[in-house]
C-alpha cells in the first residue's frame, strides 16, 4: 500500500538527513586531515604545495635539536600528568568520598579554573614567578634578603607548574565518575576480612581505580603534549621548545616553512591519535568494571571526624593557590599601568586607566564582537548538528549510528594547533573564499568542538528513555510535535548547557585561531597575545583579561545550575 | 555468643540535628541462633548491624562477641572491625570485580590477622567454601561474569571461608528477585542450621524474617518496639507499628468496657459492636484500644453465629480468596481458603472474630 517506490522509500527523510550529517562532518574532519597530510608529503615552495617528496620530513626530523624537542614535550606533558593527577585526585576523594564541607563550591572552583582561559592563567603566573618582574619573588627577596629570585617561571618546572594548576580541575572532573561509582562496601568487605589499611588501599581500593586513573594519566599526557599556550607564552622565551611551540614557529619563519610545521604535526598527531585510542579503550573497560554494583548501591562519604576541617583548609587554600592567586594578580596588575608588586601601600595609587583606554580600543572591542559572535554561531551550529546526530545514531539508524558517532569524536584527538595549521593549509589551496575572514574560524571552532556537542547531545538523549517518545506517539503527537513537546523541553538544559560549554571554549581559543586570525579578524586569543608580547601595558592586558573572565564566571555558574536540574531529574 | 548492652548511636545530621539512629538497643544472641533485625528502612536496624561489626563507632554502650568485649564506651574499648572475627554478606554483595572468584574468598584468608594459611591450605578451605554454597568449580571465573544469584552466594562464602564466630548479613537477598529469593532463603536456613552459625541478620521483608528467624527484633524509630520467636511477633503483635508491619492485619478502633491486666480477655466496644478480644496492654476502663486480627483469622460463613456484614469485592489469589467485608462502615480484609464455597459480591456473610486471636492494643493513633 506503500505509494513509494522501493528507491524513494530508501530516501526517506531521516535517512537523507543521516547522510547530510555524515558527509558534513566528514568534510569538516578529513579535509585539514587531508590537507595536513598533502603539506607534510609535497614539496615545500613559496607558492604552496609542490610535488611529492619527502624531503619536509627529511628537514623536521634530521635537525640537530629533535631530539630535544621530543625529550622536552615528553618531559612537559609527563610532569604536567602526574602532577595534574595528584591535585585532582586529592579533590576527587575530597569531593566525592567524604564528607568534608565545602564540597559543593570545590566543585563549581574546579569548574571555574577550567573555564578560564589558560593564556590569562600562565600570563599570571609569569607575573607572579617571573625572576624579573614576579611579585612573589621579589616579596620572597625582600622577605629573606635572598639575592636571586627563588623560583623560575622560564623552566620545566616553572611550565609544568603553569599547565598544572590550570588542568588538575579536568583531572578531578575525568577521576570524580570512578571515584563516586567505587562502593564503600567494597572496602568495607576487605575491612570486615581482616584486611589493615594499607592491605585495603594496595589490594582493593587501588586496582579498582586502576582504570580510572591509568586512563586519566594518559588523556593528561595527550592534554600534555597538544597543550599551547604554555610553550608559547613561558616556553618560548625560556628556550624550551616543544611540538606546539615548534610547529606554529615554522608556520611564522619567513618564508613560512608549513612543510616542515606539516611533517612535526604529522608525529605529534600520530602519538596523540593513539593516546586518545587508548583511552577510550581503558575507559570502556573501566565502565564494564562499574557496573558489577549494579542495584543497592548507595554512595556512603567515609567519615572523616576530626580531619574534616583540616581537610576541607587544605584543599581550599590548594585552590587559592592554584585559582585564586593568578586571579588575584591579574586583578591586582589591572588597576596599575607597570608591573606592580601587591602591597597595602599601592592601593590609593589604583586607577581605572587600563580599563578606560582598554574599553576605546577599537581593535580590541572589534576582536570582542568577533568572538562573540563566532562562538554564538559555533555553539549553535555545533549543538544544532550533533542534536541532530545524536538523535539520529540511538534512535532511528541503530545499525550505521556508530559512524557519526565515531566520526563526531575523531577532532578530539586532533591537537588544535594542528587543526588551525591544517585548516590553514586547506582553505589556502582549495578555491574556497573563507581566508583571511571570520569564517575559517567558524570552521576550525566548529571542527573542535563536535565532540564535545556530541558528549552532551548523546548523554542527553540516552538519559530520556524512549517510552517517553513512544507514549508520545502512542497519544497521537506527530514527530515534529513529539519533537517539539517532549524532547526538546526535556534536553533543554543538556543542550543549554552544551552550548555554553562550546561558547566558552570558542571565546577563549587560541591554539587554532593563531593560525587563521588576520589584520581585518581579530579575536580575543590572540589579540591578547599580541598585547601581552608586543605592546600594551600590563595594565591593559590584564584589564583585557578580566573583562573576559567576569562573564565566564556568570556563564559557570549557569552551567553549574543546569548541570544540577539534569541531575536532579536522574 | 553475641551481646549487645544499651547500644547509643547519633548522626550529625544536616545543620546541628542529630539523628537518632539506635536508641538503647540491648540484644543477645546464643551459638548458633538466627536472629533478624527487622524494620522499615532508616529504622536503626542496618546501624546497630554496622555497629556490631565494628564499621561504626557507637556513642556509647557496650558489645560482645563470644568472650571478648569489642566495645565499651566505659572502658575506652574498641576493636577494630578487622579483629573481631566475624563475617559479613552485603546487601551489594561487594564483590571485588578485579579478583576472580577464587581470589575474592581467599582474601580473609590472605589478610588474615589470627594466623598464616599457606596455599595448601588456602586452596582446600576455598574450595570448601565454595562447595558449601553450590559454587564448586567456579573457582577461575571472574567475578563479573557470575549471575545475581551466584554472587550473592560468592558474598556469603567469603563471609564463611575463615570461619567467623559470627555472621552478619544486611539485607542479602534483597537485590534477588522474587523467585530466586525464596530459594535462597531456603538455603541460607539450611546452611545456617547444617553448620550451626551464629548470625543477625538485617532485613525490611517480614516473610524473609519469619521464614529464617530463630529470633526476630523489631524496630522502628531507631528502638526495640518487640522481641520474640516469629510465631510470638505474628500471633502477639505488642503494638499497631508491629501488627501492621509484620503481615497484613485489620484494625477497630474503640474503649475498652472494664479494664484488666495484659493478656486478659475482655471488650471493647467499636463501633461494630462490642468485641470480645485479648489484652496486649493492660487497659483501664474506658481507655482507647485498637483491636488487630488478621484476615485469615476471621471465620466468613453464608449464615450462623456471628455479625452481619456485606460482601464489597472479592479476590481471587489461587491458593486462597481475599473478601472485602463491610462491617457497620468498616471495610475489613478476610481471607478464606479456595476450597471453602465462594461468596458472591453483595451477598451478605456473617463473621466471626475468635476472642484469641483479636489482640486489643494501645491506640497510638489518638494517644
Amino acid at each position: 500500500m506503500n505509494p513509494w517506490p522501493a528507491a524513494l522509500r530508501w530516501l526517506r527523510p531521516s535517512r537523507l538527513l543521516m547522510v547530510g550529517c555524515a558527509l558534513l562532518t566528514a568534510w569538516l574532519v578529513f579535509v585539514p586531515l587531508g590537507a595536513l597530510f598533502y603539506t607534510a608529503f609535497s614539496e615545500d615552495t613559496p607558492f604552496g604545495p609542490g610535488a611529492a617528496s619527502l624531503a619536509n620530513f627529511v628537514h623536521a626530523y634530521t635537525d640537530n635539536h629533535i631530539p630535544l624537542l621530543l625529550w622536552n614535550s615528553v618531559i612537559f606533558a609527563t610532569g604536567t600528568a602526574v602532577v595534574t593527577l595528584l591535585l585532582g585526585a586529592l579533590v576527587a576523594w575530597v569531593v566525592e568520598r567524604t564528607d568534608a564541607p565545602w564540597r559543593e563550591l570545590f566543585h563549581t572552583l574546579a569548574l571555574l579554573s577550567f573555564a578560564l582561559p589558560g593564556l590569562l592563567t600562565t600570563m599570571a603566573w609569569m607575573l607572579i614567578l617571573s625572576p624579573n618582574i614576579g611579585w612573589l619573588n621579589t616579596e620572597l627577596k625582600n622577605l629573606f634578603g635572598l639575592a636571586e629570585a627563588p623560583f623560575n617561571i622560564y623552566s620545566m618546572w616553572g611550565m609544568i607548574w603553569a599547565l598544572s594548576t590550570h588542568y588538575f580541575p579536568l583531572a578531578y572532573l575525568l577521576m570524580g565518575p570512578a571515584f563516586r561509582v567505587l562502593d564503600v562496601r567494597m572496602e568495607e568487605a576487605a575491612v570486615i576480612s581482616g584486611a589493615r589499611t594499607w592491605q585495603v588501599a594496595t589490594r582493593v581500593t587501588l586496582p579498582l581505580l586502576r582504570p580510572a586513573i591509568l586512563s586519566t594519566i594518559l588523556l593528561l599526557f595527550v592534554r600534555g603534549l597538544e597543550s599551547f599556550e604554555v610553550p608559547r607564552l613561558v616556553g618560548m622565551p625560556a628556550h624550551i621548545n616543544v611540538f606546539t611551540s615548534e610547529i606554529q614557529n615554522a608556520t611564522q619563519d619567513v618564508p613560512p616553512h608549513f612543510g616542515t610545521a606539516a611533517a612535526l604535526g604529522m608525529m605529534l598527531l600520530v602519538v596523540c591519535v593513539v593516546g586518545v585510542y587508548l583511552y577510550r579503550r581503558a575507559t570502556t573497560n573501566a565502565e564494564a568494571f562499574a557496573t558489577i554494583t549494579g542495584k543497592g548501591y548507595t554512595p556512603t562519604p567515609q567519615r572523616l571526624g576530626t580531619w574534616r576541617w583540616p581537610v576541607a583548609l587544605f584543599t581550599a587554600l590548594m585552590f587559592a593557590i592554584a585559582l585564586g592567586l593568578p586571579l588575584f594578580t591579574l586583578a591586582w596588575q589591572s588597576l596599575f599601568q607597570n608591573a606592580t608588586p601587591p602591597s597595602f601601600s599601592m592601593i590609593g595609587t589604583m586607577t581605572g586607566d587600563a580599563y578606560r583606554y582598554i574599553l576605546r580600543y577599537p581593535i580590541f572591542l572589534n576582536a570582542v564582537r568577533n568572538s562573540v559572535f563566532i562562538g554564538g554561531m559555533a555553539a549553535t551550529i555545533v549543538v544544532g548538528l550533533t542534536f541532530v546526530m545524536a538523535w539520529i545514531a540511538q534512535r532511528s539508524a541503530k545499525r550505521h549510528g556508530w559512524i557519526l558517532d565515531s566520526l563526531a569524536f575523531v577532532p578530539i584527538a586532533i591537537p588544535s594547533v594542528i587543526i588551525g595549521a591544517s585548516i590553514l593549509f586547506a582553505y589556502l589551496v582549495l578555491p574556497i573564499p573563507v581566508y583571511n575572514t571570520i569564517w575559517i574560524l567558524l570552521i576550525a571552532y566548529v571542527t573542535m568542538y563536535l565532540p564535545y556537542g556530541m558528549r552532551f547531545a548523546s548523554g542527553g538523549i540516552v538519559q530520556i528513555h524512549r517510552e517517553l517518545e513512544e507514549v508520545a506517539e502512542v497519544a497521537g503527537a506527530s514527530s515534529p510535535q513529539i519533537f517539539g513537546r517532549v524532547l526538546l523541553p526535556l534536553l533543554a538544559p543538556a543542550l543549554l548547557a552544551g552550548w555554553l560549554y562550546v561558547f566558552v571554549l570558542a571565546v577563549r581559543e587560541l591554539a587554532a585561531s593563531i593560525f587563521l586570525s588576520g589584520p581585518g579578524t581579530h579575536v580575543l586569543g590572540p589579540l591578547t597575545l599580541t598585547m601581552w608580547e608586543e605592546g600594551g601595558s600590563y595594565g591593559a592586558v590584564c584589564a583585557m583579561g578580566m573583562i573576559q573572565i567576569v562573564p565566564l564566571i556568570v556563564i559557570v555558574i549557569v552551567m553549574r545550575r543546569l548541570e544540577e536540574r539534569v541531575s536532579a531529574r536522574r | 555468643m553475641l551481646q549487645v548492652e544499651h547500644l547509643f548511636k547519633t548522626y550529625a545530621a544536616v545543620g546541628s540535628a542529630k539523628v537518632t539512629a539506635a536508641q538503647d538497643i540491648s540484644l543477645s544472641v546464643p551459638e548458633g541462633k538466627l536472629l533478624t533485625l527487622l524494620g522499615p528502612s532508616g529504622c536503626g536496624k542496618t546501624t546497630t548491624l554496622r555497629c556490631v561489626a565494628g564499621l561504626e563507632r557507637p556513642d556509647s554502650g557496650r558489645i560482645v562477641i563470644g568472650e571478648r568485649t569489642v566495645y565499651d564506651s566505659n572502658h575506652g574499648v574498641f576493636v577494630s572491625p578487622a579483629e573481631r572475627g566475624i563475617g559479613m554478606v552485603f546487601q551489594s554483595y561487594a564483590i571485588w570485580p578485579h579478583m576472580s572468584v577464587f581470589e575474592n574468598v581467599a582474601f580473609p584468608l590472605r589478610v588474615s590477622r589470627t594466623r598464616r594459611y599457606n596455599s595448601a591450605e588456602i586452596t582446600v578451605m576455598v574450595a570448601e567454601a565454595l562447595k558449601t554454597v553450590r559454587l564448586g568449580g567456579y573457582e577461575n571465573r571472574r567475578a563479573t561474569q557470575l549471575s545475581g544469584g551466584q554472587q550473592q552466594r560468592l558474598a556469603l562464602a567469603r563471609g564463611l571461608v575463615a570461619k567467623p564466630r559470627l555472621l552478619l548479613l544486611d539485607e542479602p537477598l534483597s537485590n534477588l528477585d522474587a523467585k530466586l529469593r525464596e530459594q535462597m532463603r531456603f538455603e541460607l536456613k539450611q546452611l545456617q542450621t547444617e553448620l550451626g552459625l551464629t548470625a543477625v541478620y538485617v532485613t525490611h521483608d517480614q516473610s524473609e524474617a519469619l521464614a529464617l528467624s530463630d529470633e526476630i527484633i523489631v524496630f522502628n524509630q531507631g528502638r526495640v518496639i518487640q522481641r520474640g520467636t516469629p510465631l510470638e511477633i505474628y500471633q502477639h503483635p505488642n503494638s499497631e507499628f508491629v501488627a501492621d508491619f509484620v503481615g497484613s492485619t485489620n484494625f477497630l478502633r474503640g474503649s475498652v468496657r472494664n479494664g484488666g491486666e495484659i493478656g486478659s480477655i475482655g471488650q471493647v466496644e467499636t463501633a461494630q459492636g462490642t468485641i470480645t478480644c485479648t489484652f496486649a496492654a493492660s487497659f483501664s476502663s474506658g481507655s482507647k484500644a485498637v483491636i488487630s486480627i488478621r484476615p485469615e483469622d476471621i471465620g466468613l460463613t453464608a449464615a450462623g453465629a456471628g455479625v452481619k456484614g456485606a460482601v464489597t469485592a472479592r479476590v481471587f489469589l489461587g491458593e486462597v480468596i481475599d473478601y472485602h467485608v463491610n462491617l457497620n462502615g468498616q471495610e475489613l480484609r478476610v481471607r478464606h481458603h479456595a476450597r471453602h464455597d465462594a461468596h458472591p459480591v453483595g451477598a451478605s456473610v456473617m463473621l466471626t472474630l475468635p476472642p484469641d486471636k483479636a489482640m486489643a492494643m494501645v491506640d497510638e493513633a489518638s494517644a
